[in-house]
Parts: structure tokens; C-alpha cells; sequence
């Protein structure tokens, strides 16, 4: 079975290269800010003890106050996943890096979030709308979304 | 000798009025009324699973289909020369095998040359 | 705005997006029937001639359907064509890739405004008659997504419907019923009508 990596110890593994950019850290992942989020996936990949490189998931919540986007990331050879979070607090223009640099596989997920959430991520290769069409007002998943109906 | 043949004569023209009314039918039907006619211009557009066409709908093909398509149909011939010799091996006995394989060596020249001069390749 | 093969992909995403904009607006009320030829006034004043009993029972006996399935509801359809339920009673086990040669549109599924323009597109180009089926709760009223922002609520919103099949997703025996009252339909229809 897959077990999670508790953020201890990714932390423990990645002292020197996280210094600074862990906001908190949490039972099954670490909560770091959104500009150096390149740096740390490069991190967490290339790690020979940590080696996660498979970049699973990618998920945008919005709680409201912030927004937040979650990458799970598995590590195949060690059988065990991990899970990076970044908060957004700028809801009306929120913008983060992204990771298709390092994933290619990350490209359809961070469109689909720019579409339905609105997060902007610079340096993809084709930021536009999906699923929805192109002239749709507003971003389904936001909480404050409303349909006009 | 020739009257032997009156019948396939008697076939064609049975087919090919056949084929004429079947392409007659419907248009007789739409001059009287029978078949409801209603003419759209998005309905005589091509077809393309729903979307527009983008550029052109008569687009060339390459000429390498047609290097393609000869070479089948030498094969053809091929098959179409060895299938009655097969059926009358015990016939013809085992000087036929000499003959058919002569014959397919001279295809397989040919063969061997488009090959290397590199027709069976897409460019 | 034109598409041609030297459009970016933005501006064939914009091309759509427009389209979907204008039959969104467009279609905000349901589509009636556009005759109207079932109204009780003609239906006691029926007159069917030979020509229109010859004409309907090789309609009715040979429904081809257009393969325009949108989602789920299909898996029901898929079972009434193979052998358990067997449409090929009815004549109806081919399934038209072309419109060119289908009389039937069976609306499987829930329809979203990104695929609306197509299916409209596909039904515009069959041929004289045709015939509209609309199966399942998505297919008549949008079913539990009707508020959503990207789903059509139903089919009549873009086209004519003749028969109406509820259910989610409705039982093949009751997608059998709806064949059965349109083929009862098509045999009403008198060719005078046009």
C-alpha cells in the first residue's frame, strides 16, 4: 500500500533547500508559498532519498478566504505519495508558476484550474479556457460563482 | 457461339435499368411531392461530425497513395495468375512449378527495385 | 468572423464561442413542433390515402438512427440494439454514421452548450423526414444538472421533439415504448402535409 510521507520528514530531508519558503507543515504534506514552488518541486523530484517524481494530481479548492491549489505527487520506487499545498490569498488576480517545465503531464490540469477557478499560471505553454468556451463569463468552481439563472 | 453469351448480355441491361430507376425513384417522388423537399444551406454543406469545415473540403492527395495502389495491384495480378494454377496443380503437374516460379521472380525484380529505390517509404 | 486552415486555435476557439453565445441566447424557450400536424382538428379529420399507408410503413419500418449520443444514457441504448432486446425487430439495428442517412436523432444524455452547436448542426443536415427522440431526464429537462452553467435544459431548447422518454436513464423496455409511439406517430403522417 502507498503510505504517505509524513511533512516531517520531507522537511527533515530537504532542510537546506525549503529554508524559508514552509509556510506550516502538515501530517501529510507541507504548505509552501507560491513563488517558489518550482524551486521545491525540482527539490522534491531530484531528491535521492525522497524521489518523488510522479506528479499525480493537481487540484484547486477555494475556501473562500484564499484560494488553494494542492500537487500530489507519488514516488514509484518507494511506494509512497506526498502532497505540497499553496495558498493564494489574492482572489481577484490570483497567479503562481507552473510546473509544466517539469511535468508535461501538469499542462491539462492547470487549465482546467484556470479555467474553472481563475488561477493564472505563468509559464504555460497554452493558458486558455478548456472545457468551457471561450467568452464565458466568471469561473464555475468559485464559491461567489453565480449562473444568472 | 455468340448467342451463348445473350444472357449476360440480358443481365447488363436488367442491371443497368435497375441502377437508372433506383437513381430515378426518388427525384419522380420529389417532383410530385411525395418526398418532402426542404432545402437548407447548412444541410448541402459537408459533412464533418457536426463542425464547420475549416479551409478547403477537395483537398489533394499525395502522390505517394498512387506508388502505393500500383504496386497492389501488380500483387493482385499476382495472386490472380497463381490462383487458377493452383487449382489445376495436378493437371498441369510439376513443370508448371518451374513456370509460375519464373513468373513470380520476374515480379519480385520488379519489386526488389521499387523497394530499393525507396517507393514503399512515405516521405 | 471566418476559419480558415491559417486560423490560430484562439481565434477557432473564439469562432465556437461565439457561435455558442449566439444559439444560447437564441434558444431560450423550447422549440415547437413545426407543424403542429397532430392537433386534435386534423386528428378527427384524418385521411390517409394507399400512398400514405405504402410510404409510412417503409418509414416506420426502417428508422435509422444517427450515432449523436452525448453521454450516459447511451450504455441503455447499446443494450436495446444487441441481441437481448434486438431493434433489429423493428428494422432499426443500423446505426447511421452520416446524417445524410438517418431518420432518427435518439437523444441520449445530457447535452452541454460546448456540444449544442454540433448536434444542431448534425440534425440540420439529415434528410427529409426526421424524427427526434428525446431519452431521459437530461434529454427532456436537463435533469438534475438543468441549473448548471454549461448544460442545455433538454433538447427542446434546440430541437423539435416528437416523443419524450423519461427515466435516469430510462429502461431499454421503455426506450421500446418510445420507438413504439413513434412509429404509431409516423403513421399518422399523410404525405399532403409535406
Amino acid at each position: 500500500m502507498t503510505v504517505a510521507i509524513t511533512g516531517e520528514e520531507v522537511v527533515g530531508a530537504l532542510d537546506k533547500e525549503l529554508k524559508g519558503a514552509v509556510k506550516s507543515v502538515e501530517s501529510e504534506g507541507i504548505l509552501v508559498q507560491a513563488e517558489k514552488i518550482l524551486d521545491i518541486a525540482l527539490c522534491v523530484k531530484n531528491n535521492k532519498n525522497l524521489k518523488l517524481d510522479y506528479l499525480v494530481s493537481i487540484t484547486g479548492t477555494d475556501y473562500i478566504d484564499y484560494l488553494e491549489v494542492s500537487y500530489l505527487f507519488y514516488s514509484l520506487d518507494n511506494n509512497k505519495r506526498f502532497t505540497l499545498k499553496v495558498r493564494l490569498e489574492n482572489k481577484s488576480n490570483p497567479a503562481m508558476p507552473s510546473l509544466t517545465g517539469i511535468w508535461i503531464g501538469a499542462e491539462l490540469q492547470e487549465r482546467e484550474i484556470y479555467d474553472l477557478l481563475g488561477i493564472t499560471f505563468s509559464g504555460h505553454p497554452n493558458m486558455k479556457r478548456i472545457f468551457l468556451w471561450e467568452g464565458f463569463h466568471g469561473h464555475p468552481l468559485r464559491k461567489d460563482f453565480s449562473n444568472g439563472n | 457461339m455468340l448467342s451463348e453469351f445473350s444472357l449476360i448480355a440480358l443481365f447488363i441491361l436488367i442491371v443497368m435499368g435497375f441502377a437508372t430507376t433506383l437513381v430515378l425513384i426518388p427525384q419522380a417522388l420529389k417532383k410530385i411531392g411525395i418526398v418532402p423537399s426542404k432545402p437548407s444551406e447548412v444541410k448541402y454543406e459537408p459533412y464533418e461530425c457536426g463542425l464547420e469545415t475549416i479551409g478547403e473540403t477537395w483537398v489533394q492527395f499525395k502522390i505517394r497513395y498512387y506508388f502505393y495502389a500500383l504496386l497492389l495491384i501488380t500483387l493482385d495480378i499476382t495472386v490472380i495468375f497463381l490462383y487458377p494454377w493452383a487449382v489445376e496443380l495436378k493437371n498441369l503437374g510439376s513443370s508448371s512449378l518451374g513456370v509460375i516460379f519464373s513468373f513470380i521472380g520476374i515480379l519480385a525484380v520488379g519489386y526488389i527495385y521499387a523497394w530499393r529505390k525507396g517507393a514503399l517509404e512515405w516521405k | 468572423m471566418e476559419i480558415r486552415t491559417d486560423s490560430t486555435s484562439l481565434d477557432i476557439d473564439r469562432h465556437e464561442g461565439n457561435l455558442i453565445k449566439e444559439l444560447r441566447s437564441s434558444s431560450t424557450k423550447p422549440v415547437t413542433e413545426p407543424s403542429g400536424w397532430l392537433s386534435e382538428d386534423l386528428k378527427r379529420n384524418i385521411f390517409l390515402t394507399t400512398v400514405d399507408n405504402v410510404l409510412n410503413w417503409g418509414r416506420k419500418s426502417s428508422l435509422w438512427t444517427e450515432t449523436a449520443f452525448t453521454a450516459c444514457c447511451t450504455f441503455e441504448f447499446i443494450s436495446l440494439s444487441s441481441s437481448r432486446f434486438d431493434i433489429a425487430r423493428f428494422g432499426m439495428e443500423v446505426l447511421r454514421s452520416s446524417p445524410r442517412h438517418a431518420d432518427l436523432i435518439i437523444t441520449a444524455g445530457t447535452l452541454t452548450w460546448k456540444m449544442a452547436p454540433q448536434i444542431k448542426r448534425v440534425y440540420e443536415q439529415m434528410a427529409e423526414p426526421k424524427w427526434v427522440i428525446a431519452m431521459g431526464a437530461c434529454g427532456i429537462t436537463g435533469g438534475i444538472f438543468a441549473d448548471s452553467y454549461s448544460v442545455v435544459p433538454g433538447y427542446n431548447r434546440i430541437l423539435p421533439i416528437d416523443v419524450y422518454i423519461p427515466g435516469c436513464p430510462p429502461r431499454p423496455e421503455a426506450l421500446l415504448a418510445g420507438i413504439e409511439l413513434l412509429r404509431k406517430k409516423v403513421e399518422k403522417r399523410s404525405f399532403l402535409q409535406g
